[in-house]
């Protein structure tokens, strides 16, 4: 598989293990992946299958066993560690299950955290987090702390933190998962007209089979492989979304 | 960040109050003890101290502090005299004898008489009437200490009197000397007059105080007189240091010091494991801030700022505790000279905040060690 320059995520061979010996445990047995720019990616499985290693090992967290990450062009086994931290906080955000909202920060100061992790003056950085909350709805909250919000609520703020750098590649794990359905459908609703740009990447990582419709492309995981990637339902309504959606490879 | 790392700290205010709490008793329990033995320490050496006109004290060689007397004979004072670049020489007489205020109350007094013609070593700040009234015969000057101790509870003031060995002294003024490290209540007065006490005694000289000439040096002219043989001549400063040495090889700071050390290691291990119990307890948030690009280097400094702001509320209250506690005890007119210097309260700052660094230290390796990807776990 070679990049090309619609190429978000390459994932080549990755294999990775845990422990030695008899403790050895594979959890990714040679995953090939790949990501196009502008795409809304989603990778289910069941529990246990390899999808958070998979996501921790693309956004560089990780080492690998073996194998190769690329990301826009650029293999992260040959950025030293204090250089991945610094492009992982330029080109990636992240939005997680539970939030991690840090409870002594408002909503806006929450999701000006990148900002801030770049050196952004707070005023500023707090500024701009407001704004981009302004946008997502959440104009009234941005002085409100973690525990006065909502659950979806707070998954906003979180996909706020996500975006306020204007990341390349977004990840996103279990984002539904502690919400509701109408909650959860919202929050997917606003990932995919938020995040969705034809320069950016999202990974969703899911098992919330109710929120599937919103995917460009599904790649399905069991036992550390892909086993299956098929196109999205959006890319079956709408073939034309992005740049590249309906030319994915693998689908 | 830092101002992130100040937020989560404030946020979690149990443990926030837990550590300035700690560090505000560690700090407290040092400074009070180092106080009291700085104090009593530098009370060996009051009466040295107080003695500002003279530079030079010469005794018996065998005399260690001013406790000790060692009667000399009145030819050692002629000898002292004859040494070339001293100004002048004068004898002081110390006198323990038990006295009796009006009211009944006994107490063992020193009596220092002071040289009648010169008044060398006469107190230098007084807190009622003048000092050099002591000329009249049979009068004498009291020290704060010693008022309370014959005439408790009652406002300074002359014209009360204290029998000594049946004969009556009359106390003409209350000196503001700083209090002596026995406790018994210090009585100037003039030599005549005190000799009259010293009954039995042929020498009317326990240590001869002496001035060096403009343009001698103190420390050369106790050579020379040294070598008369017979005599000890110290500096001030010299002979305050040997009677601090004297009692405080004598165990006692021994037993401070234990304090002192336990108030350290309580201090630190609660500030300590209170701060890693933060760290530890704020994993998720500080793996989440790893996870979007916040550095190592940008954690070690949350960290350092983190420990610094405990360090430094914990020991402003600390000190501030400690100094207050001073300023009321030293109201009692026998601890009046208890004080905290600036280079203990500072010492026990700097020993507090480098043990409880080895806690940061460790705090900072923990979240080093912290696998960012746990987050999503």
């Amino acid at each position: 598989m070679t990049p090309s320059d619609s190429t978000a995520v390459l994932c080549t061979g990755i294999r990775k293990h845990f422990g030695e010996d008899d403790a050895r445990v594979e959890v990714l047995r040679g995953v090939d992946y790949t990501v196009r720019r502008g795409e809304l990616s989603f990778l289910v499985g069941p529990s246990g299958c390899g999808k958070t290693t998979l996501i921790s090992v693309i956004a560089g967290l990780l080492e690998t066993s073996s194998g190769e990450v690329s990301l826009f062009g650029n293999p992260l086994a040959r950025m030293p560690h204090p250089e991945r931290v610094l492009f992982r906080r330029s080109h990636l955000g992240f939005v997680f299950q539970q939030y991690n909202l840090l409870q002594a920060l408002t909503a806006a100061e929450n999701a000006a955290i990148p900002l801030l992790a770049a050196g952004v003056r707070r005023r500023e950085a707090v500024d701009r987090a407001a704004a981009l909350l302004d946008r997502l709805g959440l104009g009234s909250k941005t002085g409100s702390y973690p525990r006065q919000l909502s659950g979806g609520q707070q998954q906003r703020v979180a996909l706020a933190r996500a975006l306020v750098h204007e990341p390349r590649l977004i990840i996103c794990d279990e984002p539904t998962a502690a919400l509701d359905h109408a909650t959860g459908e919202a929050v997917m609703e606003l990932l995919a007209s938020a995040a969705v740009h034809p320069d950016r990447a999202v990974i969703v990582v899911t098992h919330d089979s109710r929120v599937f419709h919103f995917a460009d492309v599904i790649a399905r995981m069991d036992d550390g492989h892909i086993t299956h990637v098929e196109p999205g339902q959006r890319t079956v309504a709408n073939p034309h979304p992005g740049s590249s959606r309906n030319s994915h490879p693998s689908a | 960040m830092n101002w992130v790392g100040l937020q989560m700290l404030r946020n979690d205010r149990a443990k926030f109050a837990a550590m300035i709490v700690a560090v505000s008793l560690a700090v407290f329990l040092m400074q009070n003890q180092a106080a009291i033995l700085a104090t009593m320490l530098s009370m060996t050496a009051a009466q040295i101290r107080d003695v500002q006109d003279a530079d030079l004290w010469v005794t018996e060689p065998d005399v260690e502090c001013f406790d000790q007397v060692k009667p000399m004979r009145d030819i050692q004072l002629l000898r002292v005299r004859g040494v070339a670049g001293i100004a002048w020489a004068a004898p002081l007489l110390k006198i323990d004898a038990i006295g009796r205020s009006e009211g009944g109350r006994l107490n063992t007094v020193t009596l220092l008489g002071i040289d009648d013609a010169s008044l060398a070593g006469l107190p230098q700040k007084m807190r009622v009437g003048r000092a050099d009234a002591i000329r009249e015969l049979d009068t004498a000057i009291i020290d704060p200490g010693g008022h309370e101790l014959f005439f408790p509870g009652e406002p300074f003031r002359a014209g009360r009197s204290v029998r000594i060995r049946n004969r009556r002294l009359r106390i003409v003024g209350v000196s503001d000397i700083a209090a002596p490290f026995t406790g018994l209540p210090m009585l100037h007065t003039s030599r005549s007059t005190a000799a009259a006490f010293n009954l039995g005694e042929q020498h009317m000289t326990s240590f001869i105080l002496a001035r060096s000439a403009p343009g001698s040096r103190p420390e050369a002219l106790c050579q020379k007189i040294n070598t008369l043989g017979g005599l000890r001549a110290r500096t001030t400063e010299q002979f305050a240091a040997d009677a601090m040495w004297f009692y405080g090889s004598q165990g006692v700071p021994m037993l401070f010091m234990v304090t002192i050390t336990i108030g350290l290691i309580v201090g630190a291990a609660i500030t300590g494991q209170t701060f890693l119990m933060f760290i530890k307890e704020n994993a998720r948030p500080i793996s989440m801030l790893k996870v979007v690009g916040t550095t190592d280097r940008q954690l070690g400094t949350m960290i350092l700022l983190q420990g610094a702001v405990v360090l430094a509320l914990g020991s402003c209250f600390g000190s501030g505790i400690a100094a207050a506690v001073c300023n009321v005890i030293r109201t009692q007119p026998f601890l009046r000279s208890l004080y905290l210097p600036w280079e203990i309260a500072l010492g026990t700052c700097f020993a507090l905040a480098s043990v409880t660094g080895i806690a940061l230290y460790a705090s900072f390796r923990h979240v080093r060690g912290l696998e960012p990807a746990a987050v999503f776990r």
